[in-house]
Parts: C-alpha cells; structure tokens; sequence
C-alpha cells in the first residue's frame, strides 16, 4: 500500500499542475506530463495498491466493494429518476467507479473498443434529435486516431484488425488473445446469420510487453484488479513511469473536496483531506480534473463560489448536464458441452454489425454485442443470479443446475448509445454527504426511449444467435431502466461554443484559463459501449496541448 | 459487474444494511485477521463465537436445504454455517440482531404449521421443503439463501467453503486460477480444425 521511492512536494510552493484522479486519464497526463520535465501532483482519494495487493476474492471485491469505496453507508450517493423526486441513497452506488491508484482502468473489463469516424459526426449526418443536446464533436477521428495508436503501444492493447473498424496508422502491437469457447460459438453463430465474429481488441496483453508480463488467464478481470499487471490500467502502464520520472509524487488516499480560484479568475489551490482526514491544500500553476465523469462536475459543482455562483467553470450550465451510461441488454444461454468461461478473459468476440444507426429502424442508436462468461466467470454472482428464471433458486434441483451449468453457460452482453439529455445528470445532494463529509452526488437518470430501443433490438440479435450458435437453452434479461452506470459520460463537454460546453477541444475550461478537464465527462456523443480506449487516447492528446500550451506560457 | 439485485437483497430493510460497515472501515488487515480465525474454528469444529448453538442449529437446517447434501457435498459439508458464524460476529455485525429478529419470526410460525413441532430442524425434510417454500420471499430466507451461498462459494479463509468444495462443485478447481488452453469443448474443438487446416 506504500508509495515509497518517489519525490515529494511541499504544498505551500506551486508544482506546475495538479492532477485530481489517478484513473484513465489522469495516470496518462500525470505520466506525460512528469516525463516532460512537469512538476506534478497527483491527488488520488483511493489507496495506492500493488498488483501483488489484488486477489479472487469475490465476496470482498464483488460485494462488500474492495476497490469501489465500500457499501453504501460509508460511500453514499443519491439516485433518483426523475427531477421531482427526492433522491434516495442506494445500496448500489448509481455511479460505479474504482476508488484506488489507477481508477476504474484497475477493475474494468478491458474491452478496449475505438470509436469511429461517424461516432464524431452524427448530429451532421443524421440531424437533430427533439429534446436531447444530440451534437457533433469539436475533433474528427483523423484527430484522435493518432493517440489510440499511442494508447495501443504504450498502454499495451491485443487485438486484430475487424471488418468494420476505421483506420488505423500503425498495427496492433501484439496478437489477440486466444479465442475462447464463447468466442468459437460466436463465431459458429454469426456465420450462419452472416454477420462477422470479429477479434475483441483488449487491454490485456497477450504477450510480454513493455516489461510487463502477459496474461496468466486466470479468469477475473471483470470486476477485478490483476495480480500480475497484464491488464493494461494506468496503475501497471503509466504510474510507474510517472513516478520513475522524479518529477510526479501520487497523493493516495486524498480526497479533494474544493478547488479555490482568485482574484485573477485563475485557480491556485486545490483543497483535500488527507489520509487521516486533515483538511490539506496544495498550490498550483494550473489544475487538471481527471476525477471521472461523475467526480469531475461534483468536485466544479462542490468548488462554487462568489466569482462562480453555479460551481466552477459553469458558465454554461452544463456542469453536470448530458450523462450518458451507454444502454445495455443482456441475454443468457446454455450449451450441450462445457465452456468452461471462467478461465481466461471475459471477450474474445464481437459483433459490429449493428454499430450505425438505421433510419429505418426508426430510432436513433447502434452498438455491438459480445460473447463473454458474465455471471459464470465468478461462482457467487453464478449461485445466485447465473440461473435460467424457471429454474429454481434453491435446494436439490437448483444445486444440480449449478454443478452441471456453471462450465456450460455464456451470455451476450450488448452495448449501445445513450442519448445527451438535460435530465439526466450529476448534481449535488442537498442532504447526504459522503465518508469524507463531503455533499454527496446525486444521479438523476432515464433512458431516452432511442436508448431503450436500441438495446431491445440488440438484445433480439442476441437471442438469434445464441439460436443460430447451438444454445440447449436461452432467455434473455429483462430490460429496465438503468439505475445505475459504470460509463460516466458527457458531463463535461467538449465543444468549440462556450454557450453548449465546459471544455474547448484542447481540454481547456472556457471560463478558467488554467483549469483542464479530461475524462469521460469530455464526451459528446457515448459511442456504443466501451469507452475507456477513447478517455485513455483524449489523455494522450490533452497531455500533448497542454504541454505544448506550458512550454509555450499559454496557460 | 456486481449484481444489482443480489446487492438489493443483501442490504436488507430494518436495520438499514446487512453488511456492517465496521470491517470496512478497518480495512483489508481486519478482514484478514477475521479469515483467519474463521478458518480455524471451521478445521477445528470449534464452538460458535456469534451466534448460539441453538442458532446454528437451525442455520444448519436451513442451509442443508438451500444446497443439499446430495451425491455431492453441499453446504453442511462446506461449513457454510462458520461463515454466518463470523460473518454476523464482523463484517456483517449491523445485520445480527436482525437477523435474529427474523430467526424468531420464521421459527414462531413452525410451531403454527406443524403442530406439535417447536423448531424448524425439528422438522423432517418434506416438511422443511414446504416450510421454506411458503416463506422464500422472508427477509430471513433471503438472507439466509445468499449468506449460505457465500459460506459455500466464498474464498475458503472466510470460514466456509471447506477444501474448496463450493468450487469444486461447480467445476471450478481452487486457486492460484492458471489456466492453460484449451479452457473448453468449443476451442478445444476449434483448435483441432485449425491445426488440420479446416
């Protein structure tokens, strides 16, 4: 849990930036930044654990919330679906998110998707939506694409090119991970359909790379940190290198409740508890949030002063505004022989056949789908929710079920777009607080009906597949309204119009000259599922302009 | 992704939470030293720290028909009734008195159904069954079905879960969790087709 061997700065003499959030994009940043020759503090309210610190321990990680801050009366967060409800805590933290060294790139998935090209420009090919803040980009592909070649170098991603992706300038670093049963019967099922069974690109390395060791296929990824650094998270790719700088000290365990601008209009302070819980603060020349899409307009929200009446970098009122989850559906199967799912990673499909919206559907929306363990990677989350909803859920019936499913089960798991909508959103509680004391957020949060359209549609090719691929057995999980989200998208957004957005395309507050803001708040559109390839390559770039903007005394 | 529901129901109404926040607050190291005496009371077949010997009994019962015993072990033989044991005694404590409070109301309706029987391990298992089934949607059994599927399927440390026998019952060997292709039928098969050319 220590942080030993790294350079320390005294918070009463300004380092050049401080970074709030470990995760995605911060570890990026703080990594290209420091290894510029950047002062740079990283204030991280999660503790700093090692590869060495993660296990299979699925009742601690999956259930009393390990790396995600704990249950809910220690972590509370408010939900509610509707503006004119009063918001509740929930057992489930409606914004999910890793609180440790890394962020969430420490127990994500790693389905490791880029966007494309139309992912940027929808709104100008396929007009306005009523009601929605449906809007194109500030930045093309041809922009980003440099930085996810970076991303895939750097960060370490496996994967083979698929028919429908965009281009790309440089080949994947490694080849994929091998295919895996679920992978097969996908494969088996979308051939007979026509469709294509494409390689899942993912952050976890198939092989050593950059001095990191390759997957041992141990099985929990989903959920989990990895004990031997082969998922590519910032905690294993960029941390170390961050610090090995000498110019980068990781604050953990520092959670930071305010960031104080002056006279100036500038911020200069950025104000924490520290890990015994003493109100600290640090100074600095220029500030960048990188907290995550649901941390990031808390904190603005929470920095509200005189000069910032509606929360800092506000002027737009869209702090907070446009939170996009991504909709999902689901559905399950069983199969004459064992999988055996567990083993290995969760994806080694997908399809993207479905990836552009289809007028003639008649809603906006695409997304994809893939073929993964789910519930049956891990055997709790398997005992209790894996079964089909006719199969009993206790005694001798339910235990032979178990013992004779759990190696034959597979699920598709489908990822969509979610549409930019004032409703729903991240503000600040007005009555709970959080463990540090500080006002708690509050998610406000509906489907748009395009949202739960498109997950129905995904959902029934799903379900043909699974038919086509051979399934004994399958049935689908019901779609409801999501209440809670993993993907903290479009809270902050970028845009070239300081009416309409937080942030100009270069990550820069429209209203706070030397304030950043980059993560999955940065957002405009949600893309179609899998978005921390896309947060991981706007750090790239972000890193890259305010470099560039340092050197040159443009902050 | 954690499940929602199973969270839902893990946080019982009444107390406010079934999973007590104390260990939470302690940190890793306090969970660690819990596992340990866990483990050892389970191997060791020793008395119960948390709850009375009447309560496990009943515990016991109850389990047994969550996962039977069958041609396989199920959760007597895992001793899923040490993980409640030390499960209510720590990370779970905010959930003990009403646990017991559902305990108590669960039993008092044995006696109403099945004259002449006090408990429900009095019961035989028919009974049991029945029992069970006109009280699944209780706070007390669904408690008590996902604290038995944690005692069974939980890491071994916490109390239950003996030898691994939860997750060698699935299919699912111990740790360390290395494993080597093929993992299955399907890429097992598909592997042969690419190496003879198919």
């Amino acid at each position: 849990m220590a942080n030993e061997n790294q350079v320390t700065f005294p918070v009463d003499e300004p380092v050049d930036f401080v970074i709030v959030g470990s995760g995605s994009a911060g570890g990026i940043i703080a990594k290209e930044l420091s290894t510029n020759g950047f002062k740079v503090v990283v204030l991280e309210q999660g503790p700093y654990r090692r590869a060495t610190d993660f296990t299979h321990d699925e009742l601690s990680v999956e259930n009393l919330g390990e790396l995600t801050g704990g249950d809910h009366r220690v972590n509370q967060q408010t939900f509610r679906q509707d503006a004119n409800e009063v918001a509740e805590v929930r057992a489930t933290q409606p914004a999910f998110y890793a609180q440790t060294v890394g962020g969430s790139s420490v127990h994500f998935t790693a389905n490791f998707w880029r966007l494309r090209e139309l992912d940027f420009k929808e709104r100008s090919m396929l007009g306005s939506i009523s009601g929605t803040n449906f809007a194109d980009w500030p930045i093309s592909y041809a922009d980003l694409e440099p930085y996810y070649a970076k991303v895939d170098w750097d960060i370490g991603v496996s994967g083979a090119p698929g028919p429908n992706d965009s281009f790309r300038s440089r080949p994947f670093p490694m080849p994929p991970i091998a295919i895996k049963s679920s992978g097969v019967l996908m494969e088996r099922g979308a051939s007979k359909l026509g469709w294509n069974a494409q390689v899942e690109p993912l952050a976890i390395l198939s092989k050593p790379h950059n001095s990191r060791p390759a997957c041992i296929n141990c099985g929990f990824c989903m959920g989990f940190g990895c004990e031997v650094g082969a998922k590519s998270s910032t905690l294993a790719a960029m941390i170390p290198l961050a610090q090995a700088s000498g110019n980068c000290e990781i604050r953990a365990e520092c959670a930071v409740f305010r960031v104080a601008s002056n006279d100036q209009g500038r911020v200069d302070e950025v104000f924490y508890y520290d890990p015994d819980g003493n109100e600290r603060s640090q100074q600095a020349r220029a500030v960048i949030l990188s907290a995550n899409g649901a941390e990031t307009p808390r904190l603005l929200l929470n920095s509200a002063s005189d000069a910032h009446p509606d929360g800092l970098a506000n002027a737009s009122g869209f702090v907070g505004r446009n939170l996009m989850w991504n909709s999902h559906s689901n559905a399950r199967a069983l199969f004459e022989h064992p999988l055996n799912d567990f083993k290995g990673v969760q994806v080694t499909r997908i399809v993207h056949d479905f990836y552009e919206t289809d007028t003639a559907r008649g809603f906006y929306g695409g997304g994809g789908f893939d073929g993964r363990p789910f519930s049956a990677a891990v055997p709790i989350k398997y005992a209790d929710s894996g079964g089909a909803p006719d199969q009993p859920r206790w005694g001798t019936e339910y235990k032979a079920n178990l013992e004779h499913n759990f190696t034959r089960s597979m699920s598709i798991f489908c990822g969509a777009t979610s549409l930019a909508q004032d409703r729903n959103n991240v503000t600040i509680d007005p009555t709970h607080k959080d463990r540090w004391g500080r006002p708690s957020l509050r998610i406000t949060y509906k489907d748009h009906d395009d949202d739960m359209a498109i997950a129905k549609f995904l959902q029934d090719r799903a379900v043909e597949l699974l038919d086509a691929a051979g399934a004994e057995k399958y049935w689908r999980i019901p779609i409801e309204y999501q209440s809670r989200g993993a993907h903290l998208l479009g809270t902050c957004r970028m845009g070239n119009d300081p009416q309409t957005s937080v942030v100009d395309k270069n990550h820069r507050s429209h209203d706070v000259p030397n304030l950043f803001l980059c993560d999955g708040s940065s957002f405009v559109t949600s893309g179609r599922g899998q978005p921390t390839m896309t947060i991981m390559a706007l750090a790239f770039r972000a890193a890259e302009h305010i470099g560039t903007a340092a050197r040159n005394n443009e902050i | 992704m954690i499940s929602e529901e199973l969270t839902r129901r893990i946080f019982l109404r009444g107390s406010g939470t079934f999973v007590g926040s104390t260990l939470m607050r302690a940190g890793v190291p306090a969970l660690a030293a819990v596992s340990q005496a866990a483990c050892s009371a389970r191997d060791e077949g020793a008395t119960f720290e948390t709850i009375t010997t009447a309560e496990a009994r009943e515990i016991i019962a109850v389990a047994a028909r969550i996962l039977p015993t069958t041609d396989t072990p199920g959760a007597t033989e895992a001793g899923a009734v040490y993980f409640f044991d030390k499960a209510l005694g720590s990370f779970f404590a905010d959930s003990l008195e009403y646990g017991r409070m559902q305990l108590a109301t669960f039993q008092s309706g044995v006696a109403k159904a099945y004259p002449g029987a006090e408990r429900f391990s009095d019961l035989d298992e028919v009974d049991q069954d029945a029992y069970l089934k006109a009280n699944e949607q209780t706070p007390f059994f669904q408690g008590a079905r996902i604290l038995t599927i944690f005692g069974v399927f939980c890491l071994s440390k916490y109390g239950g879960n003996r030898d691994d026998m939860g997750w060698k019952l699935v299919g699912m060997d111990g740790p360390p969790h290395a494993w080597s292709y093929p993992f299955g039928y399907y890429d097992a098969e598909y592997m042969k087709e690419q190496e003879n050319g198919e």
